[in-house]
């Protein structure tokens, strides 16, 4: 199990890496893509079968894909670096770094006084996992009971995000007014 | 079985790459790949400490994650082509003007 | 705990096997069928092993009906047999067998009748299909064109066709039977997300035909593409919708859970929002297929070959072979969804019992489910060397404003009809 684990979190993070690094925008899609998958098999190593699902048809299958779309649309040029950009890569990768370093022994301690007080809900063994399935009965049973009206809630916000999309995207019928612009500047 | 700890490690340091990428790229699609990146790490934080405690409403705040996200591509993506229509280019410098 | 690894090898093995017979079967009667629509003798060239003329079907057809009548005869008796054993050992009353007896009859004389289709379709083509073209592919130029990625360029036509090969793991062949004291399951993998992997599958096929457009550094195929990933968007969202009406009506996500349920009707057939559902699966899985009468894709007059334009060789064949798998995919789903699967009888579900847990029985249930996506198989290949193409608003819109629609109101109301208790 922690075999599996190691590998596939080389790969999540390979290829989140590769997202920031690699210069051409499809390429870095591909990475994204690469990334969403590992994190699915994360899901689906901790019994959220579920979620490993939706990850993969609306992550990768829904908005990946609509954004490779509009790479292919736009048909961009790869992106060119100037020597500040390089110092800024540089700097921001050292602030990750000290980030990191302040992050994960955070995250050890939290993790050790749960072990320690033994106060971790439920499961109360701490830092180990409890096996709990977040099958589709049973994540549905909550959305439909408990979370209803933020279910209802998101589907608003669904809705509106469609027009809004709709409404941003269209293109202008008359396209004249735009050329006078052109013409007077 | 993986502890939890190992899970919220990897999920920082794949957040840290996501921030690095918004500072550091220009392109927007690519910057909101890596929003995309943060996101995800989120989510594997959120399910790791719903395994921990043995509750189930980790994975329903996941899930309200990913409905947030594809509002949230859909609305973005839509902003990123009509800037493309008017400036010809979706590089995050070129568009810091004030005006058309 | 090894023998349970070398059943799941097994049923890997038969479960990858099949996909890939699946495919060579579609890409033959897609030869042979379209030659036959359009009065062309089609591939019938190659022969390298053996005599062109079967000597029984030469001699004329009686000696052939002869052997038929012979070979039914045969297996009708060793039938028998076999469930004169079983009944014997109390396992289930004699009238049932008999039932068992006369479906299996009627499938021995199907395919006693096999002959005479090979000699109304020329046994050659066979072998066209399956050696030559596969010997050609693969001693073809493997072309990567000027100015690209090969990488991704390579990678494309694995990512359209691998998706279509991992969506058969949740796919049940037959019913379950107990063998050698162990409980076999002909199902690779029993998720509980269930049907959801195979939509999820499906939306993974779009990146090898996104990524093939944009890697070809050709007009024609980034066109293609475009018009292949909108398409295949567009009609998922339908797809995942007439599935979850089939969802609703069993309350499962399982497939064997789902023909299981089936048992005394048909899916499409238990009530009309179930039929409805099962056209529009029927049409959203023709145009995820990129075939039919929505193969704007690939349609040669416009576009030169759509998105694998570029393609050549075995790359080329995989984009092929991934179609024709997505064919024999949906057929098998729609077969399993809403045509019962390995149940018979559309109706009387009770009038044939085949023994439960029997290794017999469940192999006569797999030829029914095989019989019924070979029937859907061909039907779909039909349809697409008979209807003319789609303009590409017409195919937008039916997408988008009527199949899509129709898929979300046929669902509410099917959900209202169970909440008040009709079904």
């Amino acid at each position: 199990m922690i075999g599996l684990f190691a590998v596939t979190a080389l790969l999540a993070i390979v290829s989140a890496v590769s997202v920031v690094a690699l210069k051409n925008p499809i390429h870095s899609a591909l990475g994204l893509v690469a990334h969403l998958l590992a994190i699915s098999a994360f899901f689906a190593m901790m019994d959220a079968h579920f979620l490993a699902a939706v990850q993969i048809i609306v992550y990768a299958g829904a908005i990946v894909v609509l954004v490779v779309f509009m790479l292919m649309l736009l048909n961009l040029k790869v992106e060119s670096r100037t020597k500040g950009e390089n110092v800024l890569s540089v700097l921001a990768i050292i602030a990750g770094g000290v980030f990191l370093l302040v992050a994960v022994p955070v995250v050890r301690e939290a993790m050790d006084s749960l072990l320690v007080s033994g106060s971790a809900g439920a499961g109360g063994t701490g830092a180990d996992m409890v096996a709990v399935e977040g099958t589709v009965e049973a994540i549905g049973r909550r959305l439909f009971t408990e979370y209803v009206f933020l279910f209802q809630a998101s589907g608003v916000l669904l809705m509106a995000a469609i027009v809004g999309a709709v409404m941003l995207a269209k293109r202008e019928s008359k396209p004249q007014p735009r050329e006078l612009v052109h013409g007077e500047s | 079985m993986v502890p939890v700890s190992l899970y919220l490690t990897l999920s920082a340091v794949i957040f840290t790459i996501g921030v690095i990428g918004v500072v550091v790229r220009r392109n927007a699609i690519v910057v909101f790949m890596c929003i995309e990146l943060m996101l995800n790490a989120v989510n594997l934080s959120f399910v790791a400490l719903s395994q921990m405690h043995g509750e189930l409403d980790g994975q329903i705040s996941v899930f309200f994650v990913m409905v947030v996200a594809a509002a949230e591509a859909a609305v973005g993506l839509a902003i990123i082509i009509s800037v493309f229509r008017s400036m010809n280019s979706i590089e995050t410098t070129d568009t810091s003007d004030l005006r058309l | 705990m090894g023998i349970e690894y070398l059943i799941l090898f097994i049923e890997v093995f038969v479960v990858f096997n099949l996909a890939m017979s699946m495919s060579a079967f579609c890409t033959w009667v897609e030869r042979k069928g379209s030659a036959l629509i359009q009065d062309r003798i089609g591939a019938n060239r190659a022969g390298a092993f053996f005599e062109i003329e079967n000597p029984f079907l030469a001699k004329g057809l009686l000696t052939a009906r002869v052997f038929g009548i012979l070979f039914v005869l045969l297996g009708l008796s060793l039938l028998i047999l076999q469930f004169g054993v079983v009944s014997l050992s109390g396992i289930l009353p004699p009238q049932e067998v008999l039932g068992g007896v006369l479906i299996v009859g009627i499938l021995l004389f199907g395919l006693s009748m096999v002959p005479f289709v090979i000699r109304g379709l020329g046994i050659l083509g066979v072998i066209n299909t399956l050696v030559c073209d596969a010997v050609k592919a693969l001693t073809k130029e493997d072309f990567i064109p000027n100015g690209v990625s090969p990488i991704i360029h390579s990678l494309a036509p694995v990512l359209a066709a691998l998706p279509i090969f991992l969506a058969f793991a949740i796919i049940p062949l037959a019913p379950e039977f107990a063998l050698f004291g162990y409980q076999i399951r002909p199902q690779i993998a029993e998720l509980n997300a269930g049907i959801l992997f195979f939509l999820a599958m499906g939306s993974m096929a779009v990146y090898g035909v996104a990524l093939a457009g944009w890697s070809s550094n050709n007009k024609f195929a980034l066109l293609g593409s475009l018009r292949a990933a909108a398409q295949m968007i567009s009609y998922e969202l339908a797809l995942g919708v007439a599935l979850a009406t089939a969802i609703l009506m069993y309350g499962s996500l399982d497939l064997y859970a789902m023909v299981e349920m089936q048992g005394n009707t048909w899916g499409a057939l238990q009530n009309p929002c179930m039929f409805i559902a099962m056209i529009i699966f029927f049409v959203a899985g023709m145009a995820e297929t990129k075939r039919g009468p929505f193969d704007l894709p690939e349609s040669e007059s416009e576009l030169v070959a759509g998105y694998f334009t570029e393609y050549s060789g075995m790359k080329f064949l995989l984009f092929w072979m991934g179609e024709f798998t997505e064919i024999a995919l949906f057929a098998i789903v729609l077969a399993l969804v809403f045509f019962g699967g390995w149940h018979p009888l559309p109706f009387l579900g009770d009038f044939v019992q085949f023994p439960q847990n029997h290794w017999a029985s469940s192999l006569i249930g797999h030829m029914i489910l095989m019989g019924k996506v070979v029937f859907f198989c061909v039907l779909q290949i039909v349809i697409r060397w008979t209807l003319p193409r789609f303009r590409y608003d017409q195919l937008m819109d039916l997408g988008w404003k009527w199949l899509l629609e129709i898929a979300f109101i046929n669902l509410m109301v099917l959900g209202a009809l169970r909440l008040a208790g009709w079904f």
